[in-house]
């Protein structure tokens, strides 16, 4: 009898998903459109995982003349010369008579013409040639020649401050206001803006949440507070493109939070190149992390060698600098690039260090080589003619600021590496990397070995080996920040 | 025949009736999926289209390749493709040699095993938009050295040879990925750099070369 109830149970587990296992519609939601000196919000809806935009109201706000015609099943929009026709339940779409294919069918639901986002792009840029920018995933649409620069946000949790620390491609004004009703403080943008995150993961003692938020048409950032904030304090630096808050506990005052005493707040022109001379707060970024392994040979991982040296390395230069030294990461997890140069940005180090192992097709190449940011990277890409065909341009090329410093650094480091491991080359290259491009202080990345040659893997791993190494970039930063304090001087 | 056993035939029935419903539905389903997917990815599949014409001349390229010298991290190998007229094919042939790899012996393929190239278009400004497959990503075996070889042996070919291509930006799966292989910046276009190979920028072609380039029909 229990092969019946086993069928039976089968029956009715397949007869509930045969009717609730439909894929199910998601929730509408406010969509702006930014326009030159304008903006326009629509409620987007997403049916059957496309998301769907109403048409009548953006070609209304566009200017467009249109004719909906309930009997032919279409709705046909003029602009100058041309003419685009779409039809209901159809994918494609003619436009001067010529077919284009959309996605997804357009729809007509409840007398309200919808197409999916594509629409945008593939016909009315076709007849307006108003361009129509979307980053899948975020909801918001910029149009036209409206500049957009990236938002970035990140926070710490600095003992008994958090420090909430954005930056802006351009410069804006931000506008601080504290919404003690709702326990909450709000940054009014003021213009639009692209987030690279719409959310942070950060909550402590006195953060709940931290969120971009422009469903109204008005860009600012929402910061959830606890009831433990006492004051909130908005400082500006680089001509208004980077933006601290410091959020501090009750019962403390400013002056015993733990703030470096160069925080660049009181005035808005700091030289980030004075700023850096003393070598004090040093980054050491291990490379790769997490799902991110890196390369490897079969017995070493990347991401493992890298942690190892930096955890060494923080040791040898706290013993021979007394400096603060600070690695991104302290386990194995996956971090972006951005992450990484910000931990080194927001704690105002003065060097930036990351550490990386090679691999070359050629298992007799070396492998090693010391990088600096590749000294052009980003020329040319803030022309007019180029940057509409870039959909979004970096917020920062912070890097440019300490190309000398970091090549002065690239030749100590070098020269130590070569006295230290007998017959190494460790010529000084360029790259356009990731993890210095937002950089702003020196910062130089090492990539040691190759680890395509199993016998050059286990010399990595080697304990004395990895001793030997960081004990050259040890005295390559020591010498460094000695030279550099006394230029200064 | 007994009661119970009718019963359960009746229930079994019953139950295979649904199941197979059931079971349909779902196939139904990763049918429909499989066909959005693939409307998704390349909503005007172009009917495969010869990259040049019998009566297109030949024309000497020379493609980069890592290997072959201690001192440039790219040297040259000169191939033969067919001189079309639209610079897209042009583009297509010269990716085709890379993808294909070195004929030396003394140099290395500079794009992981089984990368594809999804699709390629060079706009208005000169700037070809390159989309390879996840492949090249995934198969990458990782290094900044070795990633610079994958990022400029594509950016030099292409840039070298045909002086139309003024910038190169690399996409990767169809969208726009951070890095190749967790260093070099992908976000930006890339410009030719032949400071890291084996030879010296030829100034006739791009002084011959004024004018807007031929935009893309
Ligand atoms: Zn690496």
């Amino acid at each position: 009898m229990s092969t019946k109830r086993i069928v039976l149970l089968v029956a009715a587990l397949g007869a509930a998903l045969f009717i609730f296992g439909r894929p199910s519609r998601a929730a509408d939601g406010n969509f702006p459109i930014y326009f030159e000196g304008a903006k326009l919000v629509v409620k987007a809806q997403t049916t059957n995982r496309t998301l769907y935009l109403p048409v009548i109201e953006i070609i209304e706000f566009m200017g467009l003349p249109y004719t909906d015609s309930l009997a032919l099943e279409t709705l046909t929009i003029r602009s100058g010369n041309s003419r685009l026709v779409v039809t209901k339940n159809s994918g494609l779409i003619s436009i001067n008579d010529q077919i284009v294919f959309l996605p997804s069918p357009i729809l007509r639901e409840n007398d309200h013409w919808l197409a999916p986002i594509d629409f945008l792009s593939r016909g009315l840029t076709r007849m307006t040639r108003t361009e129509f920018r979307y980053r899948p995933g975020t909801s918001r649409i910029f149009a036209g020649v409206v500049q957009v620069p990236e938002l970035v946000m990140n926070a710490q949790s600095l003992g008994s401050i958090t420090r909430l620390t954005i930056r802006c491609g351009v410069p804006v004004d931000l506008k601080l206001r504290r919404d003690e009703q709702n326990n909450r403080a709000i940054l009014m943008v003021g213009r639009a803006v692209d987030p690279l995150r719409e959310r942070l993961d950060h909550k402590d003692r006195l953060v709940r949440s931290i969120s971009f938020d422009d469903s109204d048409g008005d860009p600012k950032i929402l910061i959830d507070l606890t009831n433990q904030v006492a004051d909130i304090k908005l400082n500006s630096t680089d001509g208004n493109r980077i933006f601290f808050v410091d959020l501090l506990r009750k019962g403390e005052t400013i002056t015993e939070a733990p703030v470096p005493a160069e925080t660049p707040g009181a005035s808005p022109k700091v030289d980030p190149t004075q700023a850096a001379r003393r070598v004090r707060v040093i980054v050491i970024d291990p490379g790769h992390g997490g799902m991110d392994t890196g390369t490897k040979s079969p017995t070493v991982l990347e991401k493992d060698l890298t942690l190892s040296l930096a955890r060494k390395l923080r040791t040898a230069l706290q013993m021979r600098l007394g400096a603060t030294v600070l690695l991104t990461r302290d386990s194995d997890i996956a971090m972006d690039n951005e992450a990484r140069s910000a931990v080194a940005n927001n704690n105002q180090a003065n060097l930036f260090v990351s550490l990386h192992a090679g691999y070359s097709s050629n298992k007799l190449d070396s492998g090693s080589s010391v990088y600096m940011m590749k000294e052009d990277f980003g020329d040319g890409f803030a022309t007019a003619a180029v940057s509409r065909d870039r959909l979004f341009l970096p917020w920062y090329l912070g890097y440019r600021l300490n190309q000398q410093a970091s090549a002065r650094a690239a030749k100590i480091l070098q020269d130590e590496l070569i006295k230290a491991i007998s017959g190494s080359r460790f010529p000084i290259r360029t790259a356009p990397l990731a993890v210095l491009s937002s950089a702003t202080m020196p910062s130089l990345l090492l990539e040691v070995g190759n680890l395509n040659n199993t016998v050059n893997a286990s010399t990595l791993t080697d304990d004395g080996f990895q001793k030997r190494l960081v004990g050259a970039i040890a005295d390559a930063i020591r010498i460094f920040s000695e030279t550099e304090q006394r230029s200064a001087n | 025949m007994p009661r119970h056993i009718k019963i359960g035939l009746i229930v079994l029935v019953i139950g295979f009736g649904v199941s197979f419903g059931f079971f349909v539905d779902v196939i139904g389903r990763i049918q429909s999926m499989v066909n959005e997917r693939e409307i998704e990815e390349n909503p005007f599949t172009p009917p495969a289209q010869p990259l040049y014409e019998a009566t297109d001349p030949p024309m000497s390229v020379k493609i980069f390749f890592p290997g072959g010298s201690d001192d440039a991290l790219l040297t040259t190998e000169e191939q033969t493709i067919f001189k079309s007229a639209d610079v897209t094919n042009r583009a297509k042939q010269v990716l085709q040699k890379l993808l294909e790899g070195p004929h030396s012996e003394k140099l290395y393929p500079s794009l992981p095993e089984g990368t594809k190239l999804q699709d390629l278009f060079v706009s208005e400004q000169g700037i070809a938009f390159i989309d390879f497959s996840n492949t090249i990503a995934v198969n990458h075996p990782g290094g900044v050295l070795n990633e610079m070889a994958t990022i400029y042996s594509i950016v030099d070919s292409l840039g070298y040879n045909l002086p139309e291509i003024k910038q190169v930006k690399i996409l990767i799966g169809g969208t726009e990925k951070e890095t190749l292989a967790g260093h070099c910046l992908l976000l930006l276009p890339f410009q030719m750099d032949l400071s890291m190979t084996d030879v010296m920028p030829h100034e006739e072609k791009t002084a011959a070369f004024s004018g807007p380039p031929s935009a893309k029909p």
